[in-house]
């Protein structure tokens, strides 16, 4: 009896005990089991996205590929699978297998991340993704997948239309289906409808152990492939205007000239649909679907911004070509040019209104003397046009101004403007590729802001003047455009006054066929154009091709049979860029020396001997040689060894001329405008309307012949 | 005339045997064996191994060990006191043996003796020992109170072994000897008092331990691991929150056998030996882990009774010394597989895998059932009562 209380005591302490650990059992196991399930789950469960293959891009006949999409055999690491401590050893034995250095691969690995799923990239035989599968406890966490990859079967075709894949940006990454480790459309169709093409990605769950080993498939979602877009790219015509974009490069080239780059849109006036947008040189979109791309290649796209969609987003003065809009004012509002010397009055035409004596230059009030790039002696508007007389467009901005400047007419001195900004200019097209340009009209209160603000784009004293609208009425000065926005101007022109939206998409489909969108022909504005206007822009186009003094009847002399069916406009912008141009004067080359120094000239400007024979052939015998510009080490080292280049001098040239050419046809009833533009390749007479001309002769069906130079024009 | 009324000395008839505690004990080990088959089966599938086959070798430790406590049981209490000096030494000199090289060492530390088949651990084997070389030392000599005298010779008791297992290191052996010699101490009847102090004393050494690191440092990581268990979930208390997440997500009636995702998937470590238990949790639920509870608390209970009827001193000492054990034990296992108490490698009784240990129960609770054999069924023959 008298230690029993002691017992009892002991007995009372292991009950506690006892009590405590139910307590808690019963804690744990009833009021977190919840939450302990939910982290149970995220521990026992790996979920694994499989990709999904992106859609088809087409041409406009729904039948040829541009870009697809290819499975190809490959290893794929999941880290997530993959124990850490069996990390090593894999590494050394898929270098083994695949023959890399294991730091190529440890780099991969460091590269992709803890955790990440990644592919080792290349393409691997049956025979090695058999050896895998069968020592698959050699090679944990590996799986052979079909990985798809991107292709684009025509190369460089249609590059700036088509876009590219890569790596997502900041912005791609706030979508929330996109995760650092996908693809996303960066530039072109990829970009714009990357939602439509990307598809659904499936992905499989998967029950791991706490090393990480699959235990089994909990739940699989197969991947849905993105859908087909179906362009308005006519891929025979894309492929033509590319080639003959290089022609009318290498054209300019021959002239000594160094043009940069072209650019080339064709449109449907009668629906704004895109049929070649080309501009060159380009780029293989392919690079960038293997992530791999070597040093040289990039420096080289980035050298001649070959990324860049120049037909939307390269900026050019219009030049001449510009002139139909002045022309189309004139015409619908009666505003035609007066002479101002009374000596040229008795030699007008009385009959015709727009009768016009064009003497070369005009002085204006404060401003220096413009001059023409020719005399043209007596013209009218029709005429004006093929001769593309400045003086002519002159005389309507003049005529614009005075207007504006009297109170009793009280009419706008932007008129010239409305009608450019109606017909798209200074906005952008609202075509379905990313990153368009919106050009500039300028007008007195654009001048005022960037003088105010001093941007560097206009001149810092005096205001806006008459002579600013005489130089946008010729389409120069600070009117820039993309050679998208030229040519959709002169399908609502030629077309009766519709502009309408550009696309490049037709419509997308799902992977079944079935429509999932159509990208209907839509109007941006309707402008009131008289049918006679029409019909003499119609002719005056012709006028410029066909008549004797038409700027561009040298490229078209050999055009063929349906010459009567096409028209087009020239222009030449003057780009204000300070170069300096080797020249070599071929008369003070002793002929006993010249092929040392063609040697020493081909060492010079890195070029090789025989291209620089080729230049001297062309200059003739006493001829200059232009050997493109020089850089001020070259020609420091030039200067200092005279003796070794006879002939050669160094001349700086201001102004760069960049050729453009808008052609249309057929006349009657215009199905294709054609903008091309040369980039400082000279003028648009003899470089851009040959290069026209091959390809309206290729869209009528004529035999197209070589391109040659045209005539020098404005 | 016969010899009535004078007693002669004679062979007792031993009392009905406490099928109880046997039949707790047999399903625990059946419990036991089930774990360990759902726990391993799976990955000794994976690796190409006989899935059953750490059943088998249990099952085989497990029939040993039933063997043990048979002949425990067997044996007198009388002879048990009188083989108390021998255990403690031979204890010792195992305890001696395993810190020379034939003692082998395995993470971290040297605590088994490979005997053929078996690797035998000294610091188990001693528990059995201790409990016994205490209840000679506290029922000898005088009854009543304990004084200092008694108390400074336990702790002396304590200490020679203690310090041979601190060597190895296996802090959990240590307090494992504490919690019993404290539980022995207090029912021999030493003043609450002198507990007290005792206690104080215990948690001032530990103090010291901390300070003077003394302690292996992952015995400090596993104790500061568990303290500061808001963090860290990657490293030091991984394999307490994937028990506790095992235990948790068993629920009230658990996921059924081989169906336990945490135990299936091997997210709690060393699951057949020290986390058996979530094995129970995850698989059978609160109701499965609450009858494994409870047929801990019957063995316990048992043990208490068998200290009750002892007809001596010994008898009784002994029985409460191996009710502290399997107390301790469970509430430590337990507690750690619960987050409520840091890791400290003690297995569970008769559950966890691994013979030295189960032997080492079985011995003890045959021992405990010699005297509950040799029990005395008139009142006033009794110890206590």
């Amino acid at each position: 009896m008298r230690r029993a209380w002691r017992l009892a005591v002991v007995g009372a302490i292991f009950s506690g005990l006892f009590a405590v650990l139910l307590l808690r059992l019963w804690y744990l196991q009833v009021s977190t089991l919840a939450s302990a399930l939910e982290v149970a789950e995220q521990q026992q469960i790996r979920v694994v996205t499989i990709e999904a293959p992106r859609g088809d891009i087409l041409d406009r006949t729904g039948r040829q590929l541009l870009a697809g999409t290819v499975a190809t055999r490959q290893l794929v690491v999941d880290r997530k699978l993959l124990p850490a401590e069996r990390e090593e050893g894999l590494i050394n034995n898929l270098a083994a297998l695949l023959g890399v250095p294991a730091d190529d691969l440890r780099a991969r690995f460091e590269e992709a991340g803890p955790g990440a799923r990644f592919t080792l990239g290349e393409e691997v035989s049956e025979a090695t993704s058999v050896f895998v599968l069968e020592r698959i406890e050699d090679f944990p966490g590996v799986v052979v997948e079909p990985v798809p990859v991107r292709v684009y079967p025509r190369g460089e075709t249609a590059a700036h239309v088509l876009g590219y894949i890569g790596a997502p940006a900041e912005e791609d990454l706030q979508r929330p289906e996109i995760t650092p480790r996908d693809r996303v459309g960066r530039f072109g169709i990829e970009r714009q409808y990357d939602r439509q093409l990307r598809g659904t990605p499936g992905r499989i769950t998967y029950r791991v152990n706490a090393a990480g080993e699959i235990l089994g498939i909990i739940d699989e979602v197969p991947p849905r492939a993105g859908g087909t877009v179906v362009t308005s790219i006519d891929l025979e015509l894309q492929d033509f205007v590319e080639r003959a974009l290089y022609d009318g490069l290498s054209l300019a080239r021959r002239d000594g000239k160094q043009p940069i780059r072209a650019a080339a849109v064709v449109l449907d006036p009668r629906n704004g649909s895109v049929l070649a947008l080309a501009s060159v040189p380009a780029y293989d979109p392919s690079l960038f679907s293997t992530g791999r791309i070597s040093e040289e290649e990039w420096a080289r796209l980035q050298r001649t911004a070959a990324l860049n969609n120049f037909a939307i987003q390269g900026l050019y003065p219009p030049a001449s070509a510009f002139k139909v809009v002045p022309y189309t004012l004139a015409l619908e509002q009666g505003i035609y040019p007066t002479v101002e010397q009374d000596e040229y009055a008795h030699l007008l035409d009385p009959t015709d209104p727009t009768s016009f004596y064009a003497d070369g230059d005009l002085q204006f009030p404060n401003t220096p003397l413009l001059k023409d790039w020719k005399v043209h002696g007596l013209i009218n508007i029709h005429t004006s046009l093929e001769v593309s007389s400045d003086n002519y467009y002159w005389g309507i901005a003049l005529k614009i101004w005075e207007n504006s400047q009297n109170p009793d007419l009280a009419s706008s001195e932007n008129l010239l403007q409305d009608w450019a900004r109606a017909l798209g200019f200074g906005e952008r097209t609202g075509v379905d590729l990313p990153f368009e340009q919106a050009g500039i009209v300028p007008d007195r209160q654009w001048f005022q802001y960037h003088q105010l603000n001093q941007t560097g784009l206009v001149r810092a004293k005096g205001g806006w003047s008459g002579g600013d609208l005489m130089n946008v009425a010729i389409g120069q000065g600070a009117m820039v455009c993309t050679p998208l926005q030229l040519a959709n101007a002169f399908a609502a022109l030629v077309n009766g006054g519709t502009l309408w939206q550009p696309r490049v998409v037709l419509e997308i489909r799902d992977s079944a066929g079935a429509p999932l969108f159509t990208n209907v022909n839509s109007v941006v504005r309707k402008i009131d154009i008289s049918p006679a206007t029409v019909a003499s822009l119609r002719a005056d186009l012709h006028g410029v091709v066909a008549s004797p003094k038409g700027t561009a009847r040298a490229a078209f002399q050999d055009f063929g049979d349906s010459l009567d069916r096409v028209g087009g406009k020239t222009g030449t912008a003057q780009i204000r860029l300070p170069t300096r141009l080797l020249v070599v004067d071929r008369s003070r080359v002793p002929p006993w020396r010249e092929e040392e120094v063609i040697s020493n000239l081909a060492i010079l400007v890195g070029m090789t001997a025989a291209d620089v024979r080729a230049r001297f052939d062309a200059a003739g015998p006493d001829g200059r040689v232009e050997l493109g510009e020089i850089t001020g080490a070259t020609e420091a080292y030039a200067a200092k060894r005279p003796d070794a280049f006879p002939g050669a001098v160094v001349e700086e040239v201001s102004e760069i001329d960049t050729a453009w050419f808008v052609g249309v046809a057929p006349l009657d009833d215009p199905q294709f405008v054609v903008a091309v533009v040369i980039e400082e390749g000279g003028a648009g007479g003899r470089i851009a309307a040959p290069t026209t001309r091959a390809i309206l002769q290729y869209l009528l069906g004529e035999p197209v012949g070589a391109i040659r130079g045209g005539e020098e024009t404005d | 005339m016969t010899a009535a009324g004078v007693s002669l000395p004679h062979r007792r008839r031993l009392s009905r045997p406490d099928y109880l505690l046997a039949a707790a004990a047999a399903v625990l080990s059946a419990v036991g064996l089930l774990m360990i088959y759902t726990v391993t089966a799976p990955r000794n599938e994976a690796a190409g191994l006989d899935p059953s086959g750490d059943m088998v070798r249990q099952a085989f430790y497990m029939a040993g060990g039933v063997v043990v406590f048979i002949a425990a049981s067997l044996l007198s209490d009388r002879r048990w006191k009188a083989l108390a000096p021998y255990a403690y030494g031979g204890a010792l000199l195992l305890l001696l043996l395993v810190l020379t090289p034939i003692g082998s060492m395995r993470s971290g530390a040297q605590r088994w003796i490979p005997l053929g088949p078996i690797d035998l651990q000294p610091a188990e084997v001693a528990k059995p020992a201790m409990i016994l070389a205490l209840a000679a030392l506290l029922s000898s000599g005088e009854g009543g109170r304990l004084g200092w005298r008694r108390i400074a010779q336990t702790i002396t008791l304590m200490a020679v072994p203690s310090a041979l297992i601190f060597v190895q290191p296996d802090l959990g052996t240590m307090l494992v000897f504490g919690f019993v010699a404290l539980a022995m101490l207090f029912v021999a009847g030493t003043s609450v008092r002198h507990i007290i102090l005792l206690l104080v004393g215990a948690v001032i050494a530990l103090v010291i331990a901390f300070q003077v690191d003394i302690l292996k440092d992952y015995q400090l990581d596993r104790l500061t691991g568990f303290l500061n268990s808001g963090e860290a979930e990657l490293t030091l208390n991984y394999n307490q929150t994937q028990s506790q997440i095992a235990i948790a997500s068993g629920g009230l009636f658990g996921r059924g056998l081989s169906q336990g995702l945490q135990t299936n998937g091997a997210f709690v470590p060393a699951q057949r030996t020290d986390f058996i238990f979530t094995a129970v949790a995850e698989q059978l639920g609160f109701a499965g882990s609450a009858v494994v509870l409870g047929l801990f608390a019957l063995v316990v209970w048992r043990l208490l009774m068998t200290a009750a009827a002892a007809r001596d001193r010994f008898g009784y000492l002994l029985a409460v010394g191996a009710a502290a054990l399997v107390v301790f034990h469970v509430f430590v296992n337990v507690g750690m597989a619960q987050r409520l108490m840091p890791v400290t490698g003690l297995p569970l009784p008769l559950m966890s895998y691994g013979g030295s240990f189960y032997g080492a129960v079985a011995l003890t609770l045959g021992m405990a059932h010699a005297v509950w054999l040799r029990r005395s069924p008139v009142p006033g023959e009794r110890f206590l009562l």
